[in-house]
């Protein structure tokens, strides 16, 4: 049975997390979600403008569906930190 | 017990709490109390645990619970009728040394039944700098006056030698007094009303009502959990002072009927003042925590049970004695908010049931601005800029943050008009406005934060001087959520030397929101410093955090946005795919880019 794992992802039933967006199957229910989409890293300031004057070093990670190319979820970051990890347990 | 008589004294002791925060309010003298709301009132149980919590700042709920535990243990069979306990020690209960907790002890028929507790952020509290946020302070011993337990009215009597040694200590005695004098009568109020309510009822129907609406808050908080699915959910924040930067790490994880916080991984504690204690950080965790899962729940020691932490000491959630803390409620206090806001709004958009109640970071960053000088009555004024708690709604699944709409973590957080302002200080706001672009991109776009600039006005001195412990500069605190972006930072811009003479007397630069002043500026965000002669101050604070995927924003709420002034039109292109030109949306034109950006993404590229 269908159920979520957030507002863009979610649990196909058979083992699987998909986009919630076009079921693009992104990975098994048991692995981390986001080694398995497209990533983009940018400057915060370059992607936001002058209001976001912070450190350069500062990156907001943006996850991509593969299948339709969705915007699945941000963080911010620097660089070399770990993705953060969401999981539930099936 | 019959379910009429427990929902009548529920209701009762709503009730209670909610007149003396307006017994506060009245009596009190200071803005930050009566117009900012920097305040709090609970009811507590024999034993200090909480019974029924109030408004005003949520972190302080559970601090005061154990600043109740604390002096039952201290003063065990010193505590009598009409006593009234002060403690401000933020290594036993406090959050910090200016908030201040008188707690009273509740009797009836001679015998212990409750506790009444309170807050206010005192005029002063002696601390290096004036105002109570001290950034030069480098150790608690110089962040004033600190007691982990004082009886400041005993059987009725305030005591003068502690109140006399107390106002020796701090700046504008008078106002400190004031603030004394409002906890002292809030607590009598509430007293007050506690009696009438147990003389009307009896003591064992009243404590069995107590003890039943804990076990039902517990119950139902647990049953909430059980309907939301088991995981654990992850969440980030960083800040900085000068160029340093902290990292506040949270990994929350629900099982069955249980949820708890672990913070390892967070910076080690910082010789600046914004680590908080243990206890600040319980309570940093439970301000979300009250107002997301338990909304519809009284907040007392039944949601409490629930909840487990762990925040390895030494660090900046669980900073060790001498350690500076006196930045606490706006630095690693808030980080806790939003971290655990972060989590539980994640855990709330992983359930059909619960997905309409998540929401990104409200106003990640306070931008605590204190001013202390002459003012234009040749009085000693101290005081915040109430500006920081206008806040900035964070973005949810159903809509827009409110702009310029407060924070999560104080239900009534509110900021005082211009006018009280500048009556309160030697300034004059050349404006104050929601700013254009702070508020996070997304589907939902996060509230617009806002800004204003002030200049020295009929100052006896010149001008005034002011406390900035900003620490929301070089990093963006309102995280977005589920593809949302964050809230634009908050800065501070020190304009010196203008020319007030001249054509441009009010810079028409500054005041169409230009960032090519005319005259030199400088950011700043750490420390003391002046604004005398013809120099402005110029603040921008953050805006909430977005909500889904920018490029799926309605065009038409977008052309609104524009219009009004909170999305620029280069914004509105590179990061929404839409093109707005003379006020008006290309439709045609908007679906091509958005197109176009929406195939970039292939390449972990475009908007």
């Amino acid at each position: 049975m269908k159920s979520r794992l957030s507002e863009t992802l979610s649990f196909n039933g058979r083992g699987s997390i998909v986009c919630s967006c076009c079921e693009y199957k992104i990975c098994d229910q048991d692995l981390h979600w986001k080694k398995s989409v497209i990533i983009s890293e940018e400057s915060m300031q370059d992607l936001c403008g002058d209001n976001y004057t912070v450190s350069q070093g500062l990156l907001l990670r943006r996850f991509f569906c593969p299948g339709c190319y969705a915007l699945l979820d941000t963080e911010t970051a620097i660089h070399d930190d770990p993705f953060l990890y969401d999981k539930i347990i099936k | 017990m019959d379910p009429i008589t427990f929902s009548i004294i529920r209701h009762r002791l709503f009730r209670i709490v909610d007149e003396a925060v307006i017994t506060l309010k009245h009596v009190s003298g200071s803005a930050i109390t009566n117009e900012g709301h920097d305040l709090m009132v609970s009811l507590y149980r024999a034993d200090g645990s909480l019974l029924m919590g109030g408004v005003g700042f949520l972190h302080h709920l559970t601090s005061a619970a154990e600043a109740c535990k604390s002096i039952i243990n201290k003063f065990n069979s010193d505590i009598n009728e009409n006593d009234v306990f002060l403690l401000n020690c933020p290594y036993t209960a406090a959050l910090h040394t200016s908030d201040v907790y008188l707690v009273a002890p509740i009797h009836s028929e001679g015998k212990l039944v409750a506790w009444s507790a309170c807050f206010v952020h005192v005029y002063d509290i002696g601390a290096m700098n004036p105002g109570g946020f001290s950034p030069e302070s480098l150790d608690i011993f110089t962040e004033g006056f600190s007691s982990p337990g004082l009886k400041i009215v005993d059987r009725g009597e305030i005591r003068k030698d502690v109140m006399d040694t107390l106002l020796n200590m701090v700046r504008s005695p008078e106002m400190v007094a004031l603030d004394i004098s409002s906890m002292i009568a809030c607590n009598n109020v509430a007293r007050d009303r506690m009696q009438g309510l147990v003389k009307k009822y009896g003591i064992s129907i009243v404590d069995e009502a107590c003890s039943n609406l804990i076990d039902q808050s517990e119950d139902l908080l647990r049953e909430r959990l059980l309907e939301l699915p088991d995981g654990s959910w992850e969440s980030r924040q960083y800040f900085n002072v000068k160029d340093e930067t902290y990292k506040v790490i949270l990994k929350m994880t629900k099982s069955k009927d249980t949820l708890s916080f672990d913070f390892s991984g967070s910076s080690p504690q910082s010789k600046y003042g914004i680590n908080c204690s243990k206890w600040a950080s319980w309570g940093g965790l439970f301000a979300p925590l009250f107002p997301l899962l338990c909304y519809d729940i009284t907040w007392n020691e039944g949601v409490i049970k629930p909840i487990e932490m762990k925040a390895p000491e030494g660090t900046v959630v669980n900073a060790t004695r001498p350690a500076p803390v006196s930045i606490a409620t706006v630095g690693a206090i808030q980080a806790v908010n939003n971290a655990a806001c972060t989590c539980i709004s994640k855990m709330l958009s992983a359930s059909d049931k619960y997905k309409n109640e998540a929401t990104a970071v409200w106003h990640g960053s306070h931008f605590a601005i204190f001013m202390f000088g002459k003012n234009q009555r040749s009085s000693d004024s101290i005081g915040i800029l109430t500006e920081t708690f206008g806040g900035a709604a964070g973005a949810r699944s159903i809509g827009d943050g409110v702009d310029v709409g407060g924070e999560i973590p104080n239900p009534i957080s509110r900021m005082a008009n211009v006018e009280t302002m500048e009556w309160t200080f030697p300034v004059r706001y050349l404006f104050r406005r929601r700013l254009k672009d702070s508020g996070g991109p997304g589907t939902y776009r996060g509230g617009a934060g806002a800004e204003f600039a002030i200049t020295p006005h009929d100052a006896p001195d010149g001008g005034i001087n002011y406390v900035v412990s900003g620490k929301g500069t070089s990093y963006p605190m309102s995280e977005g959520l589920a593809g949302g972006y964050p809230g634009a930072p908050s800065r501070y811009t020190w304009i010196k030397n203008q020319k007030k003479n001249s054509d441009r007397c009010l810079s028409d630069d500054l005041l169409v929101g230009s960032n090519s002043y005319e005259g030199d500026k400088e950011n700043i965000s750490w420390g003391v410093f002046p604004l005398f002669g013809n120099d402005y101050l110029h603040v921008r604070w953050n805006g909430g955090g977005g909500y889904g995927d920018p490029l799926k924003r309605d065009l038409k709420s977008l052309e609104k946005d524009v219009n009004e002034g909170l999305v620029s039109e280069n914004a509105a292109k590179e990061i929404y795919g839409a093109i707005i030109i003379n006020g008006q949306v290309d439709l045609e034109q908007s679906v091509i880019l958005r197109k176009n950006i929406l195939n970039n993404r292939v390449r972990g590229g475009g908007s």
